[in-house]
């Protein structure tokens, strides 16, 4: 959508770049110095295009940013500007709790848990992914039974997890991996699975072994997909984290929210809210970036 | 008689095919290919046409070893075949490219393990070896190139090297160019003619095409409607092979294939009216024109559109 847009403001730039580029012809050589001025004119007009295309995108948050800053000030009753305070106020307690260390105490504690389970989530739902993908029976056995616990909401499960495992870290790290390992799962299994047979054919008549071709064909075949699971899974232990956090915490964004809700420190509640956004922005532009580095191969397939 | 290389005896192939959606459907047998029995000669190339459905491709993957004989037997140099092997590459229609790998790490994929002598090459040997064959084929300085950067002739090029890098005494090749447009097509016929004479290979070239089959073979095997039995095979023999001339043209090329073309005729129109549908390797059948059968192979002279030119 964004690509589109942007295209109306492209003539503008154009039109000074390539007018630019006139100039500096336009001039008798022996006179470098005009040249370089159009070539500079050139690089401004291009880096403005470029500054202007940027903004436009930038737009949608903008807006929203103005909102939030203005509706609360101008367009709100004064009673509820205590519940929704204006961007700035909560910025300046954003940046009090940095200043007290608070904020990345917070994040420490919720980023240690969810990389954790995440990462028991991933190395558990690839290695027991690819065993069932590759053993048929053992897959018919199981999927009636992955069907059931993967539809069942993770948080369902919460107070389960709490009652075994008590408030601690365990029981946050036990419902991250849950939560997070079924995308992931589900992704190797389908990435095995949807392996092209023709490969498989071609890998056999070079005379692949099994372990070889499970190696060298399936695996990279699958790998695409599994990294699509990957990032699911990293979008759904971010989700999963706060709310855990949220029932019963000492630490943590989720804690942070909460706490600072019931103790009516407004502006606090929402500068963890805006920190949990970046949070979950971060995750996922890290993930993204991931997923196109492993699936670089299949970018031109479909074309 | 000579020694064969390859040796077909009694060979048949049956499925089990799968009961189709409709009510009541059960399960029926289908012979693919129906005691078959051929030689191929060391050093030979050896092209086979048949209508759709006359168990071309089943008997390649017999060959290959990617399946067994329902009966009969399958001979490389004497010993049956019992699965795949060095001795042997497959070059597929579709290319079957690994699509993460780059043209060389492609050709040097059947050279990972150990070779015959039991020792493993290194990484650079690998390369090495990978470039030489890509230069054979005439791709060299595509090393790096994926195969979604490689047009379709240049991928099949890249099949072929990959299947010839490993060194094996045959090379079965399943209607290899059929995907490819016209002028590629004739490029890479060339191309393969040249490469059979350098490395002198055993060759099993499966086509649709009857001029593919006549200008590629030294014998052109034609299969009847299923189920695939030999028919006759056709001696292809045209002075002057290797020279410059339009060899298509050549009254000795015209006379040949009009022979297989008749053999072939009365088979298309028997497979057409049997509503012959193609098997897949693990005996689904499927709806013919499928998805594996591209428009694009009816301008490469099957038999349907010989029909219309001889007219």
């Amino acid at each position: 959508m964004s690509a589109t847009l942007t295209k109306p403001r492209r003539p503008a730039g154009a039109s000074a770049a390539g007018a630019a580029p006139a100039v500096g012809q336009g001039t008798p050589p022996g006179k470098p110095a005009t040249a370089a001025l159009a070539s500079v004119t050139g690089a401004v007009a291009d880096a403005a295009f470029r500054a202007g295309s940027w903004l436009w995108k930038a737009t949608g948050i903008l807006a929203f940013l103005a909102l939030w800053e203005f509706g609360p000030l101008y367009l709100a009753a004064p009673s509820t500007r205590v519940f929704l305070p204006p961007l700035h106020e909560v910025l300046l307690a954003w940046g009090r709790l940095f200043e007290s260390g608070a904020i990345q105490g917070h994040l420490a504690a919720s980023l240690s848990r969810s990389v954790l389970g995440f990462g028991i989530a991933v190395v558990a739902g690839v290695s027991l992914g690819l065993l069932i993908a590759w053993y048929g029976r053992l897959n018919s056995v199981l999927n009636p039974l992955l069907e059931l616990f993967r539809n069942t909401a993770a948080l369902a499960l919460l107070p389960v997890f709490t009652l075994l495992l008590g408030i601690g870290e365990e029981s946050k790290v036990t419902i991250v991996a849950y939560a997070a390992f079924f995308p992931v799962l589900l992704n190797t299994i389908a990435g095995v699975k949807t392996v092209d047979p023709l490969l498989i054919r071609a890998a056999k008549s070079l005379g692949l072994n099994s372990p070889r071709l499970f190696q060298k064909v399936i695996l990279p075949s699958a790998v695409p997909t599994i990294f699509t699971g990957i990032r699911m899974a990293g979008t759904a232990s971010i989700l999963v984290l706060i709310a855990a956090e949220m029932v019963g915490a000492k630490a943590g964004l989720g804690y942070l929210i909460v706490n600072a809700q019931s103790s009516f420190l407004i502006p606090d509640m929402y500068a963890g809210i805006l920190t949990v956004a970046l949070l979950g922005l971060g995750v996922n532009f890290l993930l993204v970036a991931l997923e196109r580095h492993f699936s670089r191969w299949r970018t031109a397939v479909g074309a | 008689m000579m020694t064969a290389k390859i040796s077909l005896r009694n060979v048949s192939k049956q499925f089990t095919v799968r009961p189709g959606r409709k009510p009541g459907g059960t399960a029926t047998t289908l012979t693919a290919v129906d005691s078959l029995s051929l030689d191929v000669r060391d050093g030979e190339f050896l092209t086979l046409v048949g209508p759709s459905g006359s168990g071309k491709t089943t008997l390649l993957d017999l060959l290959a070893g990617l399946s067994t004989p329902t009966s009969g037997e399958v001979l490389v140099d004497g010993q049956p075949v019992t699965g795949p092997g060095k001795d042997r590459a497959v070059v597929f229609q579709q290319y079957a490219l690994f699509p993460w790998r780059t043209a060389s790490a492609n050709v040097s994929i059947g050279l990972e393990g150990k070779g015959p002598d039991g020792r493993k090459l290194s990484r650079r040997e690998r390369a090495a070896k990978a470039r030489e064959y890509l230069t054979l084929v005439g791709l060299a300085g595509f090393e790096d190139r994926f195969p979604h950067e490689l047009s379709g002739g240049m991928k099949q090029r890249v099949a072929i090297a990959r299947s010839l890098a490993y060194e094996p005494d045959v090379l079965l090749m399943d209607e290899p160019f059929a995907a490819l447009d016209a002028q590629t097509r004739e490029q890479l016929q060339e191309e393969l003619l040249r490469i059979w004479r350098a490395t002198g290979k055993t060759i099993v070239f499966i086509t649709h095409g009857i001029d593919e089959a006549v200008y590629l073979g030294q014998r052109v095997a034609v299969l009847s409607a299923r189920p695939g039995r030999l028919k006759a095979i056709v001696d292809v023999e045209i002075p002057d092979r290797d020279g410059d001339e339009d060899i298509r043209s050549a009254p000795a090329f015209v006379e040949q294939r009009h022979k297989v073309w008749t053999l072939l005729h009365d088979e298309v129109r028997l497979a057409q009216d049997a509503g012959h549908r193609k098997i897949l390797p693990d005996g689904a059948v499927q709806d013919e024109p499928g998805p594996e059968e591209p428009a694009n192979r009816t301008p490469q002279g099957s038999p349907e559109s010989q029909e219309r030119s001889a007219a």
